[in-house]
Formats: structure tokens, sequence, C-alpha cells
């Protein structure tokens, strides 16, 4: 499907803007594959660093119901740790219930600031609709076939474990990362067991992003 | 150790797709272009006429909507996940179902090309599984990152979570009218309307009354003790049982048992019902594992994430990449913005609002919603407007 049918509405402008410069990334090499696989890798690390930048706001602004809400279900789990040290069972049973339903709103919470993430993902994704719907790779041996979707997914992946490893390292996301937690204290304290042995993920505090 | 799995996966996933881009011809298919080439042309309901504006999935005819309106539908979405929690992903659903009109413009085909009302019917599905299944792997990932894991029952679950994503896949995708879909979504529908009023009911208030009170005594006992971790503490989840019948764990020096067949059915019927309707799922999994095992919440978030995780990339795999469902992500980014801007303003309005009174809000929205769906889908007609 070629530029030409874009339908001339309002929702299209923005990638009527973005098409000519997107599409260079598509026509680096005179390989078909390469070029198209060096053009996914741009539109990938594209996604990744405005979905990065979109969480890292919303994360911010609603920082202070976040730590109330992970901070209530920090209290009830505490409590049923001791309960459960205590050998109580029904005061064990009250307070996890508990901590069951606040752990549910801040679930619900993260869920939908999940989307400040995935948007940019989408947004791209629209634009690779337009531009390679009707593309398709065989899959070797298989009756398959992967389209440009698949294609994304496969360099997407990659990508953001590579920068997740990076990400810390870079000097704006150093600032992001100290700022992220400070506030995500009640969150992180939730993999520690109350004799300070830490579970789950030893290496750091809990963050608001993933 | 860590690192180096990441490494080995990054590897795999590049020398996947250079081989699969170096190695293979691209050749042109099309789901969509084939259902579209097989309607009869023309204006009338159920025909599709090349030169009329595109709209949904860029289907010439299809509904078609000013982006600012899925964007808004989107904050009404994000709104009551952050506000109120589960109902949100109700909403995402109706929203593509009436809001937009695509189930009706699904059924508009039953006479003239049922395969493309059902393809039209799978890409709501997706829709909605990307928008609230997707966004919960990220949440997912979190708690798992945090949580304890007890094996056994995470293994149960995701056994039968992927066993469903597969299996529902495959049963469905391609043979499910838009009223059944329908009709289906509004039994979902009240179940979440269910819930919602038992929580509101004095009945279920007094037992949250009730746990409060407990905890309350229970930390004014203990407020100035402290207890010594003793080594059995220390062990964390200890599996000390396995067996086909039951499996059992200590953990803080509680024993705790389980009926694998319960986790392995529970993991079934809830990714079931994510890869069938698109909406549920995540949710379902905490109580149901602290009804089967009355376990800790940490255990459970890390336990529960486990099997969202593995349910939603079986589904979405097998849906988008194996069974080639199209979907439109213009619809599906713009109602994520909306969705991340809700995000935002549902925690300035919750002080405002008392959580009792939005549930109760929400409970008749979702009776209304669940029998307009039930009649529209298996009477033909929706009894309520807007439907």
């Amino acid at each position: 499907m070629v530029l030409s049918s874009f339908q001339a509405d309002m929702e299209m402008q923005p990638y009527l803007l973005l098409d000519p410069y997107l599409i260079w990334f598509f026509r680096l090499t005179g390989q078909a594959w390469l070029n198209f696989l060096l053009g996914t890798l741009v539109v990938a690390v594209l996604a990744l660093l405005v979905g990065e930048l979109t969480s890292f706001l919303a994360s911010f602004l609603v920082r202070r119901h976040f730590q109330e809400v992970a901070g209530e279900a920090k209290k009830y789990q505490e409590l049923s740790m001791e309960a459960l040290k205590t050998g109580d069972r029904p005061a064990y049973e009250a307070a996890n219930k508990l901590a069951n339903d606040a752990f549910s709103k801040s679930f619900f919470m993260q869920l939908a600031l999940s989307a400040t993430f995935f948007w940019p993902i989408f947004f791209f994704l629209g634009w690779m609709q337009y531009r390679f719907f009707e593309l398709e790779f065989p899959i070797p041996f298989t009756g398959y076939s992967l389209g440009y979707i698949g294609v994304f997914i496969l360099v997407y992946i990659p990508v953001y474990i590579l920068f997740k490893q990076v990400k810390h390292k870079l000097p704006y996301f150093i600032g992001i990362k100290r700022l992220l937690d400070i506030y995500a204290q009640p969150l992180g304290a939730l993999t520690q067991v109350p004799a300070g042995k830490p579970v789950g993920d030893p290496g750091g505090q809990g963050s608001l992003l993933p | 150790m860590r690192n180096k799995t990441v490494l080995v996966i990054f590897f795999l996933a590049a020398l996947a797709v250079v081989a699969t881009l170096a190695l293979a011809e691209p050749s042109w298919a099309g789901k969509l272009e084939e259902a579209i080439a097989q309607t009869p042309v023309g204006t009338g309901p159920g025909m599709i006429h090349p030169d009329m504006p595109k709209g949904f999935m860029g289907i010439p005819g299809a509904p078609h909507h000013f982006f600012l309106f899925y964007i808004l539908w989107g904050i009404w979405v994000g709104w009551i996940f952050s506000s109120v929690g589960a109902f949100g992903g109700i909403m995402a659903g109706v929203g593509h179902i009436s809001v937009f009109g695509l189930s009706d413009y699904g059924r508009s085909f039953r006479q003239t090309n049922p395969a493309l009302g059902k393809l039209i019917t799978d890409s709501i599905r997706t829709s909605n599984q990307y928008l609230v299944g997707l966004s919960a792997l990220i949440s997912s990932f979190t708690y798992y990152r945090m949580g304890r894991l007890v094996l056994p029952l995470g293994l149960c679950l995701a056994v039968g979570g992927i066993l469903a994503g597969y299996l529902v896949p495959l049963l469905t995708v391609g043979k499910m009218a838009v009223s059944l879909y329908v009709g289906f979504f509004g039994i979902i529908v009240f179940a979440v309307a269910f819930v919602l009023f038992y929580e509101t009911t004095p009945k279920g208030q007094e037992k949250k009354k009730a746990a409060k009170a407990a905890a309350k005594a229970f930390e004014e006992a203990h407020i100035k003790k402290s207890t010594q971790v003793s080594a059995e503490h220390a062990k964390g989840v200890q599996v000390t049982h396995w067996g086909l019948s039951k499996i059992a764990f200590t953990f803080y020096g509680q024993e705790f048992s389980f009926n694998p067949i319960w986790p392995l059915l529970g993991g079934f019927v809830i990714n079931g019902i994510s890869a069938f309707i698109g909406v549920g799922g995540g949710f379902l999994y905490v109580p149901f594992l602290t009804s089967v095992a009355g376990l800790p919440m940490f255990i459970v978030a890390g336990t529960s994430a486990l099997a969202v995780l593995v349910g939603m990339v079986v589904n979405i795999f097998n849906m988008m990449v194996m069974r080639q469902v199209p979907v439109d992500f213009i619809l599906i980014s713009t109602e994520l913005i909306g969705i991340a801007i809700g995000s935002v303003l549902g925690p300035v309005t919750s002080k405002k609002i008392p959580d009792i009174w939005l549930k109760r809000i929400f409970v008749v929205l979702a009776v209304y919603v669940g029998i307009g769906y039930l009649t529209k889908g298996f009477m033909g007609h929706s009894i309520f407007p807007g439907m």
C-alpha cells in the first residue's frame, strides 16, 4: 500500500509529517532485507525512547498517590508476615486480605500507567501498517510467514533488553532513576521480608517503570 | 548468570530476524484484503464500495470517527482503571463493540460475507487484548521481578494458561460471529457486576471492616514486640511435597497446600476468558490464588504475574503472529494515549469521590451493559438503547 492511498484525515497528518524522515531509514543500503531491518530498528528505538519519556512523566505526576496505594499494600503485607511469624492465622488472613485489596488497586494503577509506555509502539506500528501492510517474510522450513509486526517485535525485544542494561548509565536517565527510586521506595520495600533480607530482585529498589 | 541469559536471548532474536529476512522472499498476502475482495460491491449494508472513505482497519465505508473521540474514550477507560480497577477493561470492550459501532458493522456482513464479519469480531477481541492485556504485561513484569514465586503453583497456572492461549484462538479465530461474541461479553460483564455489587453490600462491607479491625487489633497487640526471626522463617518458600493430588510448601513456619488441578483449571479458565473475550484475566489470578491456597500477598503478586506474563505472550503471539488477525493500530494508539491521560487523572479525582459510590455507579452501568449485550447477542437486538 503506497503513501498516496493515505486519507487526508486529521489523524493521518502526524504520519504524513513523519513519513519522509522515517522512510529514509528504510532506504540506506542497496539490500531490501537489510533496509527493512535497519529501518525497523530505528522505529523500535524511537518507540522505546518516546515511551520511556512519557512513562516517566506520568509516573512523576502520580507518584504521591502511587506511594499511598503501595504504602498501604506494604503496611498490610508486613502485618500479615508478622502474623505468620507469630502463628496467628486469623490475623494473618485478615491482614492478607487487606494487602491483596491494596495490591489489586496498585496493579490496576500500574496497568493504566503502562499505556504511557506502550502508545508509541502502536503509533509507529500504525505508520508501518500503511507502509508495509502487505509485506510478508515466509519463515524457512515452516508454513508460516512473518509480517511487519513480527519483525518489529523481534527487533523491539532485544532493543528493549539492551536499553535496560545501559539506560541508567546514560546522562538523562541517571537523574530519572534517582528521582523514581526515591518515590518507588514503598514498592521496593515489598521485596523485603521483615528480617531485612531482600527477595525477588535483590539488585535494587522497586521502580514504577519496568 | 542473568546477563548471560539476556545476551543469549538477544543473540537468538537477532539471528532469527536476520535469517528470516536474508533467506526469505517477501510475498504478498492479506486475510483482510481477501475478505474485502469477496464482499459484494455497493453502498448498502453488508457491502463495500472502494470509493468510500476508509475507516476501521482501512476498510472502505467502515466506521470512522475523529481521533479525539478515541482519545476521550481512552481517558474514560484509563480513569476507571486508576480509580476502581477491573471495570476499565469492560469499558475498553464496550468502546470497540458499541461506541465505535464496530459490532453493528461486523453484523451487517452476516448475509453477504460472514467471513468478514468474523474477521472483524476477531479484530475487536485482539484490540481489547492489546489495550488491556498488553498493559497488564508491564505491571505483571514489575511484580514478577519483586515477588517471591511458588514454582509449582506458577507452573500449574502457566501450563493451564498456555493450553487456553493455544486452544481458544485455534477453536474460535475466524469462527465466531459478532452476535455470539457480544452475548458472551455480556455474561462476563454480569460476572464483574456481581463482584462489584457484592463489595457494595452491607455483607461485603462488613467483611472488609472485620478484616481491618482484626488487623488493627493484631497491630496494636504486637506493636512493641519484635518477633525473633528463626531459621525457619529465613528460609522463605520451601516446597515440601510434590504430588498429583497435593503440593505442599512452608513459608514462615506455616504450611500451605493445594491440589494442582485447581491452579491448572484456574489458569486455563482465566487465560481462556482473556483469549476469548480480550479482557479480564490478570485481576482474577490474585483472588483465585488467595482462595485456593490462602497465600501471602507478595507471593501471590509474583506467582500470578508469571501466569499473566506467560498467558499474554501466548495469546498475543497466537492471535497476531500465527492467526494473523488484523488490527487497527491508529485506533489502539489513540486509545492508549487516552488511557495514559486517564491514568494520571484517576489519582487526582480518587480523593474527591468515595470508592463505594464509584462502585455503585459502575454496578448500574455494568448491569445496563450486561443486559444490553446479552439481549443483543442472543436475541438479535438490545432492549436498551445505545448498545
